[in-house]
């Protein structure tokens, strides 16, 4: 599958709201590092706007412009602070949790169908060669790694599936801080992967109603 | 509403507070807003709270808006997307045990691959044996990854009947795909 079209639709799905909670945060953290993404998104964000100018009118029953003067719940000060850092904190307070040496993850305990983690490399720490059973996004968050494929540098994204195979290696001088998406359910798809092709038949079929 | 004169209206909040200014920005965006929420099927209660967060949000960070930067309707429609995500991510609620029909559809089966045109054929054959009502479940199920719990709460019908009706179409399906 060619990537452009797969961070566009991932941008074009976050713009438009219909990502589960993880991709949602994944997304939104790759537009807020990469000003190529964020201006993608902003172009999507833009039409999505003026659809909302002609939407249709549901006026809300029990709502009063004064009522929304004096809600104490939105807070003028409340300082902006970047997805990551309003999801995790300070990431070095995580519990991180070690996998082998050199290399740690942390997942976020968030509810959805993907799973999203943070992984961290130290200088020079390599993953063995693998492949994935279902689709999984890779964000940099700091540093870089490089694999058969190219280098990754913070805000970069990878994408890969399962006829992927690759070593990535972390940053000699930097090491790496990644995020990562792993589809839950394309797992399924990668044990039955017979039946991908039905599956895109049946989902096309629904799209076009 | 001409998008010149919603513009002015921001700068008056901005500038002087102007409280009749917003009232005219609330009574334009609310119910566009609030059926914004309804078309992404939250419930009426929850659409309005959720209308209220966003129109308060206009008021109390007008200071955010830039003009230069986009469209005020283009902000608006970040911060009411920004609350749905917030609020399905605390109310979600999704039990992978529920079963998948995926599960089902492909027990014990194989397929061959050179059957597509087959396959496309057999669902067509499906589509015309579901209901709307069928059809809005499995979409709701297969592709919205909706559990059972939350398809009986949308569609305000009981859990029980969710399940069997599910189970009803998937067994007719697996007899299509045999």
């Amino acid at each position: 599958m060619n990537g452009t079209v797969v961070k566009n639709q991932l941008i074009f799905d976050f713009a438009s709201g219909i990502l589960g909670p993880a991709k949602s945060l994944f997304a939104s953290t790759y537009l807020e590092l990469n000003s190529d993404a964020s201006k993608i998104g902003n172009i999507f964000e833009n039409m999505l706007g003026e659809n909302l100018m002609d939407n249709e009118n549901i006026h809300p029953k029990n709502l009063k412009y004064t009522d929304c003067m004096n809600n104490k719940n939105i807070k003028s000060d409340s300082n902006l602070k970047d997805p990551v850092t309003s999801f995790f904190g300070n990431l070095n307070n995580l519990n991180w949790k070690q996998v082998y040496k050199g290399f740690k993850e942390y997942t976020a305990s968030i509810d959805d169908k993907d799973e999203l983690k943070l992984i961290k490399m130290d200088p020079g720490v390599s993953v063995p060669l693998h492949s994935h059973g279902g689709k999984e996004y890779i964000l940099v968050l700091e540093g870089s790694f490089c694999d058969e494929y190219g280098k990754y540098s913070r805000g970069d994204i990878q994408i890969n599936d399962q006829k992927i195979k690759h070593t990535p290696i972390a940053s000699k001088d930097t090491g790496c801080v990644c995020m990562s998406i792993t589809e839950k359910d394309v797992i399924f798809f990668g044990k039955f992967g017979s039946f991908l092709n039905l599956f895109t038949f049946i989902k096309s079929f629904f799209k076009q109603k | 509403m001409e998008k010149s004169n919603l513009n002015d209206l921001m700068k008056r909040i901005q500038k002087d507070r102007d409280e009749m200014a917003f009232s005219q920005i609330f009574d334009f965006f609310a119910s566009k807003v609030n059926a914004y929420f309804i078309q992404n099927r939250i419930r009426l209660e929850s659409a309005e709270e959720l209308t209220q967060e966003v129109l308060s949000t206009v008021w109390v960070k007008s200071h955010l808006y830039d003009s230069s930067k986009s469209a005020l309707s283009t902000w608006i429609f970040t911060i009411a997307r920004n609350k749905k995500i917030d609020f399905l991510r605390k109310n979600s609620k999704i039990n992978f045990k529920e079963e998948d029909i995926r599960e089902f559809l492909y027990q014990d089966r194989e397929i061959d691959l050179n059957e597509e045109n087959e396959a496309k054929k057999q669902i067509e054959r499906i589509n015309n044996e579901l209901d709307e009502q069928q059809k809005i479940m499995i979409k709701m199920n297969f592709f919205e990854n909706k559990s059972h719990k939350k398809i009986a709460d949308e569609l305000e019908i009981p859990l029980g009947t969710v399940k069997s009706r599910i189970r009803h179409i998937l067994t007719k399906m697996q007899e299509f795909l045999r």
